[in-house]
């Protein structure tokens, strides 16, 4: 016998409501370019540039996907040495993105 | 036997994963953004050995420790890790389930090196996600997830035929997944302090003191499993869903969403496990009516998010106050039974339809890809 079932899919985090005195430190949503090695099914971001300044990435620490719709977004956090950021790929509109600073 | 994995701290696990800066500091993460209004939904081992756990408000954590890092929740990096963590899993060829977003369970038969199964998925976790699992072996699922609470973190215990007695004896029995603290004091007042004193009760003794609950508590404990044996009363009661709102509303609009919304994940839950529901029971919190809480038996079984909402409404119009102030809120359906008959009616066929295609689209793209429109309103506190 099985112990219940659970569905590792539920997303009601989408619905939590927005407040205004929500913090959103560190959050940039920012479109940038990137230079990455796709590899294998798999993505490898090297280097950024964010206003004008190039970013080389030393580090992912972290990665993961998410599904909006039809399109597939895949999360990075990545180190540059000194500071941490969450940049993020759009496989639909080929964009990247940079979320955020790492706190 | 069965295999129990068991996450260590999982989302502060993650969280020090991305941020190296928080490894082997008392973090916590939050439900929600707001770091003194929001409640502790993880804790990383650091956190708990200075007496934070989950389900504490966020304020009460930074009294105890003020010194705490805050992360607040983000779901879609514990469902993505939780997702291919069950894929790593499926690849040692045995039958894998979902217990919880951060435990899964194997079925691993009669296999015999079960120290080396164990310590290889707990290398292969860590290889891959820089995060530790917990592994508990036992004869069935709830001993199995027993024992993998007894070496956390990163630990291996295996309940064998020799060691059972001795180490049940140890552990109280409160312990044991499914006693929750009511039980527990019938369990005190019937002389059962550990759990090797609820696993050596006869069937009898339980049925008679706790009812078919301890009759089905009986069974589980004893079983020799196999996922593919089924229990005697395996199915869920009832199932519910509830929310905290970060601050009380009394905006009609918002509060019926949030209704709706409850309503919708409860159904969308009892259509995932084939049941219909014929009683419905809504609770209100507020600081002008307390704690509300009723619930109906209607003619009629529904998996239907609608018909659920309906009948939440019908329910809320005993409340009485017009207006009320809502803090929290929660939908329950019970008297479940399986959804055996197809709709009768041409209305009632097009709805079934329509739930069937939201479910397969939302099965393909992820919870919420479609949903009524009146939940938008739950994103925007009035």
């Amino acid at each position: 016998m099985k112990q219940s079932g659970f569905n590792p899919h539920s997303r009601w985090d989408r619905h939590i409501p927005e407040t205004s005195d929500t913090p959103q430190t560190g959050q940039l949503d920012e479109k940038i370019d990137c230079f990455a090695w796709f590899r294998a099914g798999k993505i490898y971001p090297q280097a950024f540039v964010w206003n004008h300044k190039e970013y080389k990435i030393t580090n992912i620490t972290y990665n993961w996907q998410e599904r909006r719709g039809r399109e597939l977004i895949s999360f990075f956090s990545v180190s540059t040495g000194a500071d941490l950021y969450q940049i993020s790929f759009n496989n639909t509109n080929l964009s990247w993105r940079l979320d955020k600073i790492i706190e | 036997m069965i295999l129990h994995i068991d996450m260590d701290a999982f989302f502060a696990s993650i969280e020090q994963a991305i941020n190296p800066r928080l490894k082997g500091k008392p973090l916590i993460v939050g439900s929600r953004d707001n770091k003194m209004h929001t409640v502790v939904c993880a804790a990383s081992y650091e956190a708990k050995a200075q007496g934070i756990d989950s389900g504490m408000s966020t304020a009460d954590a930074f009294k105890a420790c003020p010194n705490l890092e805050f992360v607040p929740a983000d779901q879609s990096k514990y469902i993505w890790t939780s997702e291919q963590i069950f894929e790593l899993l499926k690849k040692y060829g045995f039958e894998v389930v979902y217990a919880s977003i951060d435990e899964f369970q194997i079925d691993i038969r009669d296999e015999t090196e079960l120290q080396a199964i164990a310590r290889d998925i707990q290398k292969q976790i860590y290889a891959n996600f820089n995060i530790t699992a917990s592994i508990g072996i036992a004869k069935n699922w709830l001993l199995a997830k027993l024992a993998s609470k007894i070496n956390k973190p990163n630990g291996i215990f295996i309940f064998t035929e020799e060691n059972l007695e001795g180490a049940l004896a140890k552990i109280p029995a409160k312990k044991l997944c499914g006693v929750g603290e009511k039980t527990n004091v019938v369990l005190e007042g019937l002389g059962i302090k550990t759990c090797l004193d609820l696993y050596k009760k006869s069937a009898l003794f339980l049925e008679q003191n706790l009812g078919a609950y301890g009759l089905n508590f009986y069974l589980l404990l004893h079983a020799k499993d196999s996922f593919e044996l089924e229990a005697g009363e395996d199915k869920p009661k009832s199932i519910g869903h509830s929310y905290t709102l970060p601050r009380a509303s009394e905006t009609p609009g918002f509060i019926k969403a949030w209704v709706r919304l409850l309503s919708e994940m409860v159904a969308e839950r009892l259509r995932q496990n084939n049941f219909v529901s014929s009683t419905v029971h809504i609770w209100l919190n507020g600081p002008e009516i307390g704690g509300f809480s009723a619930q109906k038996t209607f003619g009629q079984a529904t998996n239907d998010g609608y018909e659920i909402y309906q009948r939440c409404l019908k329910i809320m119009a005993k409340l009485g106050v017009k207006t009320p102030k809502i803090r929290a809120l929660g939908v329950t359906c019970s008297n479940l039974t399986l959804a055996s008959y197809p709709a009768l009616f041409k209305e009632q066929q097009k709805r079934q339809k329509l739930l069937e295609a939201i479910d397969k689209i939302n099965s393909r793209y992820g919870d919420s890809s479609i949903f009524p429109a009146q939940t938008m309103f739950t994103r925007r506190m009035p």
